[in-house]
């Protein structure tokens, strides 16, 4: 299934009807401006996920974004599909919990010693735990923050809009990022 | 013998309507002749030194829930990107009070149950009680030695313990009035005070049920005891009490032992009430967690439910009413909007409950508790004749049509603190007749409710996960070994130098909520790898019922597989929440007796010894409680980590530090006299992990401490390594920190790893002698000696500290 047009994506719906937003909601964002943003981006990074021990789809297009240069920090055990598929993450064993913490310090020289990141690009969290770390980030740094879930994440800058009713959606969507890149 | 006889009214014989009251009769050859440290009783700032050092390494981490504040009426206030209110607060400085609040919440949950059961325990058995912990417990009431400085004899001498952290909570909480604390850190210095308070209030309630209800005293092999869902004899008359205190169902046991009639009962309990009352008695059973109430409420199986304080859902009442359920409630903290019946006679509470003209009472009075309960679930019993609806719905017709009710709206899910597919278990039963989808969502559903509300359809989908996961929630039962209380001073003994030095490569202290990112089963097969791997493993609470319920292949839980000593490869269940200050006591314990610091009064001291030293670590996989806040932050203080679920990321707050900033991980080494950079051990105190593989190898991680010997760095590194490599399918990133020379490094890959040290890290190896000769922060010291406090440098260098 082809996705072209915005108008065909489902609602920025929240993950949690409750998540209370006053300032800023995530930017629902189609493949193309995740293109365009990661392109422009000095350092940027994808960071993934607990879920991709569950869903191998995630793994395979975790590879995909590391076959096309962008570097991974692994969190969550991701890390041992990625390996088994030649995957050398920046980091293996720091929880998201860590990673935020060190991308909050302007000074952090991120795991490759080149600088903080500036453009971060999630894949395979659980929605509740990934929003945290996004309000942190959005509260306390100038980190371009991008959620490639299926659950739009209003803590982001950028998110993904709400694709958990449709997989295939999903899937093409990052199918889409990929190709772009 | 010597009378003290400064408090108090005097009378001569001649006098008439005097009374004499005598403040205090200090008997002098019981004198404890501990001197006096210098933090008897600490304020807000005595310690608040010791809380800087470890906020200085363990910078505070916010994820706020909200952007804004309307905590009081000059707001709403838009906090975003750290901005500031109309009081002034900044959005830092307002989640930290925020966590502050959380903290008191919890540490007046304990210190209130606390007084509420020792002034009716010193009513009913006088205040000279004594306090004996059995024979193999002279260091008694660790947490108040060292934090209040008295060593407590009696029931009455509780009193001082508890005055103390009464009056340290309502400190905290004046603090987090609009405009009084200006600086976030100083907010988590609160929060670390108040926490410690905590432990001191669960100490005395503890300490006061074991000796007045004469539970446990530190046995290792207390009886097991039925848990799960389907553990009851539905041919009986079936009580459940669910909460906290177990004071209002102690009468209940009392009453019908006495009658000769416990038998002809089933008296099964949720949450920690229920751990009580097995310490009580054996003969009672375990339920399960607070995620098992409605489901215990909606199989109409309880005939009368008693209800006392904290953890308890607030719609009880309302779930109760629906299956016709009589209630009874007990605690002042949740009266439920029902008329009091003390002064009612019982027949007449009896005949308003049965006959269902008061769909519930609030009785404060145990032992008219004790007389009421069994009489209502024995008329309820009659009136049903034993044909409970022991089912979700009455036919499965009626499931069906609940089922075909879904139109996949999704409401449910995202409201759902989980966000279960829940729409896809109903379309995949639609479809095809299979329930496995839903089923398969039994054991992660909470039971919340939420899901209920959000449903257009109305559909009961509690109901619906329940009854297609029936066998399965129905056969998940097995024992859970009866608390025991606290650790004895043997136990101690034997395993504190192993512990110190590092061999014994950790304790795993497993507390806390049943609120888990999945399978509540995982929480046993997380515990498992760690008893397996001969690490001391002490649980209590919801957490020590769900390892109860969770049986392996061959029909075994975990208790029946590992031995209840604290020892290497033991389990042991301490009790209920309260019952988790003897954790924090065992790790007091420590320090005291494998190493003979003085406690009394001494906090800092001791919390430096066991953060450099005793690697505990704290693990709450399912947190969700004020009280779980509270107790992680208490253990925070007392310089242990504390790993919590994903949930916990909702604590709003963590304690994370930065391994790769050298000038933060530092110690005063006592025997060198000098200043000693060293390896980021533990390098945090609070964090939210996402997966149980993620959690497993925190654990290991963070077990390691400054202090350990080359073997036992060894050895934990050899588990750190192993299970980082089984699952997250490499070796660590940061492993070498941990390195101080070549015998620390695991045996069977030390050629591997020595290579490693030299190509990726560029380290100097004399590869004819296999040594270090360049690379790592420091060198292995057999006589280090570390401290971070200045006052404990002096005491033992008799000299400044270095700068
Ligand atoms: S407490 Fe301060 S930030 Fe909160 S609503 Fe009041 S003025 Fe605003
Ligand atoms: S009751 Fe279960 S399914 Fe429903 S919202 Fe709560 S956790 Fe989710
Ligand atoms: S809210 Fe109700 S109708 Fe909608 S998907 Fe959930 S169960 Fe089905």
């Amino acid at each position: 299934m082809a996705v072209k047009k915005e108008e065909k994506y489902p609602v920025a719906r929240r993950y949690q009807v409750a998540d209370i937003q006053v300032s800023r909601d995530a930017t629902p964002v189609k493949p193309s401006v995740v293109v365009n943003l990661v392109k422009k981006a000095k350092h940027p990074v994808l960071v993934t996920g607990g879920k991709l021990l569950k869903e191998e789809k995630l793994v395979e297009y975790a590879v995909k974004f590391y076959e096309k240069g962008i570097p991974i920090i692994a969190t969550g055990g991701s890390s041992k599909p990625l390996i088994e598929r030649g995957v050398k993450p920046q980091s293996i064993v720091f929880p998201l919990h860590y990673v935020t913490q060190f991308m909050l310090d302007e000074e952090w020289q991120g795991f490759d010693g080149k600088g903080n990141y500036d453009v971060v690009l999630y894949l395979g969290f659980l929605p509740y735990y990934l929003s945290r770390m996004l309000s942190a980030l959005k509260h306390f740094s100038k980190i371009t923050t991008i959620s490639l879930d299926e659950f739009y994440q209003p803590h982001a800058k950028f998110s993904f809009t709400n694709l958990t009713a449709n997989k295939e959606m999903h899937y093409q969507m990052l199918e889409e990022v990929l190709n772009g890149l | 013998m010597a009378f003290e006889l400064k408090k108090g009214l005097f009378a001569i014989d001649e006098m008439r309507n005097v009374s004499i009251k005598i403040g205090k009769v200090i008997d002098e050859a019981e004198e404890w002749d501990e001197p006096m440290g210098p933090t008897p009783k600490p304020g807000i700032l005595e310690l608040r030194k010791w809380d800087h050092k470890l906020l200085d390494r363990f910078e505070p981490f916010y994820a706020p829930m909200s952007d804004y504040c309307n905590l009081c009426t000059m707001g709403p206030c838009d906090l975003s990107m750290n901005k500031r209110g109309a009081c002034g607060i900044d959005l830092k400085t307002a989640k930290a009070r925020l966590v502050t609040i959380a903290c008191c919440i919890g540490a007046s949950a304990h210190t209130a149950h606390a007084r509420h059961l020792l002034d009716h325990l010193i009513e009913e058995y006088g205040e000279d009680t004594p306090i004996d912990l059995g024979p193999d417990v002279n260091v008694e009431a660790p947490n108040i030695r060292t934090v209040i400085g008295i060593r407590p004899r009696t029931l009455g001498d509780l009193r001082e313990a508890l005055d103390w952290a009464e009056k340290e909570i309502v400190k905290v909480l004046h603090s987090v009035h609009i405009g009084n604390e200006e600086s976030y850190i100083d907010y988590e210095s609160k929060a670390l005070h108040v926490s410690m308070a905590d432990h001191i209030g669960m100490e005395v309630a503890d300490i006061a049920q074991i000796v007045a209800f004469n539970l446990p005293k530190a046995e290792p092999d207390t009886p097991l005891v039925d848990t799960g869902f389907g553990i009851i004899d539905k041919n009986k008359p079936v009580i459940v009490v669910v909460g906290h205190n177990v004071m209002y169902s102690r009468p209940i046991m009392e009453y019908l032992e006495e009658q000769g009639r416990i038998d002809d009962f089933e008296i099964a309990g949720l949450c920690c009430t229920a751990h009580d009352m097995t310490r009580v008695n054996a003969k009672t059973k375990i339920f399960g967690p607070l995620s098992y109430e409605l489901r215990v409420i909606r199989s109409g199986l309880p005939d009368v439910m008693v209800s006392d304080e904290q953890c308890i859902r607030a719609d009880l009442l309302e779930a109760c009413k629906a299956v016709g359920i009589p209630l009874i409630a007990t605690s002042d903290a949740a009266v439920r909007g029902l008329p009091d019946v003390s002064d009612w006679p019982v027949d007449k509470i009896v005949d308003a409950l049965v006959s269902g003209k008061l769909p519930g009472v609030f009785l404060p009075d145990p032992e008219k508790v004790g007389q009421v309960a069994p009489l209502v679930a024995e008329a309820m019993f009659k009136k049903h004749g034993g044909d409970r609806k022991y089912r979700f719905f009455a036919t499965e017709e009626d499931m069906w049509n609940e089922i075909n009710k879904c139109t996949q709206c999704m409401n449910c899910v995202f409201t759902c603190p989980h966000n279960l597919r829940i729409d896809q278990g109903m379309a995949h039963a639609q479809k095809t007749k299979d329930l496995s989808k839903l089923a398969d969502l039994q054991e992660r559903c909470i039971s919340c409710g939420k899901c209920e509300q959000a449903c257009p359809k109305n559909i009961k989908i509690i109901n619906v996960i329940m009854s297609a996961g029936f066998d399965q929630l129905y056969n998940r039962t097995g024992k859970t070994r009866v608390g025991r209380g606290p650790v004895q001073d043997t136990e101690i003994r034997n395993v504190g130098q192993p512990i110190v030095m590092g061999q014994i490569p950790g304790v795993i202290a497993a507390v806390g909520c049943p609120n888990y990112p999945d399978y509540a089963s995982d929480l046993k097969v997380i515990l498992e790898e760690f008893l397996r791997r001969k690490y001391i493993v002490v649980t209590s609470g919801c957490h020590a019922m769900e390892i109860g319920m969770t049986k392996d292949e061959d029909g075994q839980t975990l208790y029946e597989k590992y031995s209840g000593s604290f020892d290497a490869g033991g389990l042991v269940n301490v009790g209920s929440c309260v019952s988790n200050s003897h954790i924090s006591g065992a790790a007091i314990k420590i320090a005291s007796i494998f190493a003979m610091r003085p406690l009394r009064g001494n906090y800092a001291e001791i919390a430096d010894y066991v953060f450099n030293r005793v690697g505990a670590v704290g693990f709450s996989w399912g947190p969700y409680s004020h009280k779980a806040a509270s107790i992680a932050t208490g253990f925070n203080r007392l310089g242990v980590p504390v790993v919590v679920g994903p949930h916990g990321t909702k604590y709003r707050r963590a304690y994370i530090g930065r391994y790769y900033k050298p000038e933060e991980w530092w110690v005063y080494d006592i025997k060198t006299k000098s200043k000693v950079n060293i390896e980021p051990a533990p390098d945090s105190l609070l964090v939210a992990v996402e997966t149980k593989e993620e959690a497993i190898v925190q654990l290991a991680r963070l077990a390691i401490r400054p202090n350990d010997t080359s073997l036992g760095r060894q050895i934990k590194l050899t588990h750190y390594l192993e299970l980082s490599q089984k699952y997250l399918g490499a070796l660590p990133d940061d492993w070498y920190l941990y390195v101080r020379s070549e015998a620390d490094l695991p045996l069977k890959m030390k050629d591997e790893l020595l290579h490693i040290l030299e190509s990726e890290y560029g380290w100097k190896i004399d590869w004819s002698k296999k040594k270090i000769l360049e690379g790592p922060i420091r060198g292995f010291d057999a006589g280090f000696n570390p401290t971070l406090v200045e006052e404990v440098y002096e005491k033992y260098a008799g000299e400044k500290p270095p700068q």
